[in-house]
């Protein structure tokens, strides 16, 4: 049986999808669309015919879309500032400016604190600004995203407690020469607080993958956005400097006291609302970014892998291999994940999937080559925290490249659907955060605050 | 008839301009209308008349506006500004000149290459 409606709204999403119609566009070509069906069936075509002859009419999705975004090359970046024609929406807009600037003032504010306490802006407080970094740039994102889903007032206290408890557990820590367990908190509180920001970003559906995957997605464009930021941000204050110096007044200690900490503070949640507002607006942007970097790792690591075979040669430095080998499993691992943010989990396999195979194979095989000598090593000098917290990160990767291995092999050979390997990387998120957590928060208790 | 596509893009401005000179109408009417006019020989592929509504609309050649018809459904419809009505009027100038030019070539003696 033809359903009339459920084949428009597929069309209507089809259209969407690449994003350069707005909602209005694809408004008025879906009336044109059901004024072509009702004309045609009222000279006795049948529905599924007329249906089939308004669409072709309609032409092609591509080219139409080539054909508004002619039109819209402003209007993209326009739909992010400028309010929108209708009324209520523009007034939202107007209080979601306002509650996004506030937030990132905020942030700011967050960021004085340690000044108030006799820590302005130094080398000597790098680590208390490093520390606390997540703690000031991450609750404007949160409260904008509480605010922006609508959550409840329990998930409000959770989100707060949990900022809370950070922030009292990372300041009261003592640390001790040579500071390493302080170093491993400041790497890892981030990476811990961003499963609370996927906890608010997905609210109650917390537990899907695919919000997951929006998230990590989000995430990823909210990192770009960022640095586009903080690039403009420099020149700003590179101009800003040099006039002053011009008529011979020295700003640097309000740029390094008050305007890089602002910015610093408030370019994520403002970095989170242009992502959010351009949802649908434009590419995004990270996903991209994957796809050309996924054959050049892929090669560099094969280069990598012939170069030790042929050349025997071993590794050297213990903890450093560990840390860079780290380092190239996490890229690997963005890649994949950023990749299959972007793959629509109803394609068929493709040779894109072969190469996304390779690359995670090749990691697997450079990370076991490199490490498989060094093992008997680390555990004959004892364990330091570095080397703990490198080994179990790499262990963790490991697992979860593995898995992917596993997952995409499965979905090659055509023995599981894509959706599959999404639900297991999904799942697995959390445990990278958890390890986090623990080797921010339990290290340096465990060894000594040293 | 397959009219070069260089052509269609160039006339569908005065095309537009012209119906909706004869009154407000939306995206639907429009295709319906340039087919009729022309005997079905000038045939748009029916998407790309928005991009071109959308267009003359940025240009401030026509205004729109949501209606809703009797059978409830909404439609966007489309209105010649003064704006619209000059440029109407340069871009018939154009065709004139275009078209006279074609037919006096096409009889050839009167004037045109004979003469030069």
């Amino acid at each position: 049986m033809f359903d009339l409606e459920s084949q428009i709204r597929k069309w209507r999403s089809h259209v969407q999808a690449a994003g350069t119609l707005g909602a209005q566009d694809v408004e008025e070509l879906e009336s044109h669309l059901r004024d072509s069906i009702d004309e045609l069936t009222g000279r006795g075509v049948s529905v599924e015919e007329a249906f089939i002859v308004s669409i072709r009419r309609m032409g092609d999705a591509e080219a139409l879309h080539d054909e508004f975004a002619k039109v819209s090359t402003e209007r993209v970046w326009r739909q992010l500032l400028v309010p929108s024609a209708d009324d209520a929406a523009r007034r939202r807009q107007r209080t979601e400016i306002t509650v996004v600037l506030l937030l990132a003032i905020l942030g700011g504010l967050l960021g004085k604190i340690p000044a108030l306490f006799g820590h302005p802006v130094a080398e000597e407080s790098a680590l208390i600004y490093g520390r606390n970094a997540a703690l000031f740039a991450f609750p404007p994102v949160a409260i904008y995203l509480i605010w922006k889903r609508a959550l409840s007032l329990s998930v409000t206290a959770i989100a707060a407690a949990t900022f809370a408890l950070v922030a009292v557990v990372v300041n009261v820590y003592p640390s001790y020469e040579p500071h390493h367990t302080q170093a491993l908190t400041v790497i890892h509180v981030p990476i811990a607080l961003l499963l609370l920001l996927m906890a608010l970003y997905a609210g109650r559906g917390w537990r899907r993958p695919n919000l997951r995957l929006d998230f990590v997605r989000f995430a990823g464009e909210v990192f770009i956005y960022s640095v586009l930021l903080a690039l403009g941000g420099l020149v700003l204050v590179g101009v800003a400097g040099a006039m002053f110096t011009l008529v011979e007044i020295d700003i640097t200690p309000l740029i390094v006291n008050w305007l890089a900490v602002f910015g610093c503070c408030g370019v994520a949640v403002v970095a989170a609302y242009l992502v959010e507002k351009k949802k649908g607006a434009i590419e995004t942007i990270a996903p991209v970014l994957a796809r050309i970097f996924t054959p050049l790792f892929a090669a560099l690591l094969l280069g990598l892998i012939v170069t030790m075979a042929l050349t025997g040669q071993g590794p050297s430095a213990d903890r450093d291999l560990l840390i860079m080998f780290d380092i190239v499993l996490a890229l690997v691992l963005g890649l994949v994940v950023y990749t299959m943010s972007a793959r629509d989990a109803e394609n068929p396999a493709g040779w894109w999937d072969g190469l996304v195979l390779a690359l995670v194979a090749l990691a697997l095989v450079a990370d076991i080559v490199a490490l498989s000598g060094i093992v008997g090593r680390l555990a004959a000098h004892g364990a330091s925290p570095n080397k703990v917290a490198a080994l179990g990160e790499n262990v963790a990767l490991m697992v979860n490249l593995g898995m992917l291995a596993v997952g995409y092999f499965r979905f090659l050979t055509g023995r599981s659907r894509y959706q599959t390997v999404v639900d297991w990387q999904m799942r697995y998120l959390p445990i990278h955060a958890t390890w986090a957590a623990f080797v921010a928060l339990a290290f340096p208790p465990l060894f000594g605050f040293a | 008839m397959d009219i070069q596509k260089d052509l269609v893009a160039a006339s569908a401005t005065p095309i537009v301009l012209s119906i909706l000179r004869q009154g407000d109408s939306y995206g639907y009417a429009i295709i319906r209308k340039v087919r009729e006019v022309s005997g079905e020989r000038i045939e748009w592929t029916d998407g790309m008349l928005y991009p071109v509504l959308h267009r003359l609309e940025a240009a401030g050649f026509v205004k729109s506006t949501w209606k809703t018809a009797e059978s409830g459904r909404r439609r966007k419809y489309y209105r010649i500004t003064r704006e619209g009505d000059a440029e109407l009027a340069r871009l018939r100038e154009q065709w004139e000149v275009v078209n006279s030019a074609l037919e006096r070539l096409a009889k050839p003696g009167k004037t045109g290459v004979d003469d030069v």
